[in-house]
């Protein structure tokens, strides 16, 4: 048994080294590539909007209801908010319209 | 995490401009910048919807009636100094305190219906639907100014004409 294995291992050893050479020796010299970083960039970019889009699509009933309330609110909001400030300035120009009508007015203010 | 805060951010951002635009819609920037200069015929000019004519036509009715509106102030003046008066000087006689209240108020029932047929006669010239609100907002008023005008003058020290 001895005798079958000793043959074997000399070639293989001598395989090896020849392998260690060529690697040793080898090298790699890619064409470069200026678009590489951008191009990396981009996919992960594009990666991260496919997420959103999934994630969105994941939960687009709770949003589109989450996006009713919350336009509904803020559109009754400025409206409201408007419409007080024009109710206020009317009140002011109603009060300052009638002091200079008023003569009673007048007599409380020259009193 | 990220995604849920890039959603609300986006949500939050698109209500922000609704309401902005719904603000818009419905505010009146004439008013707003009648108020600003303080001028009363450019309020009634913008809310009332006044043309050339029309607003020509307000202000010759204002003319007119401010010498009467001069002439009520210092008859209401002169009624509310001789009151004062009489209350300083003669506290304890009921009957002459009672006439002096007495001829004050009826100076000031005179002044309120001169003004109440003169924004009668400016309602006249606006169109119907613009006088009716005209009217609307100025003779409660007018009716109620013990309790609605005379307050804010106390208050607020308003500039004379």
């Amino acid at each position: 048994m001895g005798c079958g294995v000793l043959p074997l291992a000399i070639p293989m050893n001598t395989s090896r080294d020849k392998l260690s050479e060529t690697l040793q020796d080898w090298r790699v010299k890619p064409p470069s590539d200026p678009g590489f970083r951008a191009a990396v960039w981009r996919r992960i970019g594009q990666q991260g909007e496919a997420t959103w889009t999934a994630y969105l699509r994941a939960h687009t009933a709770a949003w589109a209801v989450a996006a009713v309330l919350t336009f509904s609110v803020a559109g009754v909001a400025g409206r409201a908010l408007a419409q007080a400030r024009v109710e206020a300035d009317r009140e002011t120009m109603v009060v300052s319209y009638l002091v200079e009508l008023d003569p009673r007015a007048q007599a409380i203010l020259k009193q | 995490m990220k995604h849920l805060l890039r959603t609300l951010f986006g949500l939050g951002a698109a209500a922000a401009a609704i309401g902005f635009m719904c603000y818009h819609l419905n505010s009146a920037p004439e008013l707003h910048a009648a108020v600003r200069k303080g001028d009363a015929m450019a309020w009634l000019r913008a809310d009332f919807n006044l043309d050339e004519r029309q607003f020509a036509e307000i202000q010759r009715l204002h003319e007119n009636y401010a010498p009467s509106c001069e002439e009520h102030c210092r008859m209401i003046q002169e009624a509310i100094q001789a009151r004062d008066a009489l209350r300083r000087t003669n506290g304890d006689d009921l009957v002459a305190a009672a006439e002096a209240e007495r001829t004050l108020q009826q100076l000031r029932a005179t002044c309120e219906s001169a003004i109440t047929v003169h924004v009668q006669q400016v309602a006249a010239v606006m169109s119907p639907e613009d006088g009716k609100r005209y009217l609307a907002l100025v003779l409660p008023k007018i009716a109620n100014f013990d309790h609605q005008v005379a307050p804010d003058l106390k208050l607020e020290g308003r500039p004379q004409h």
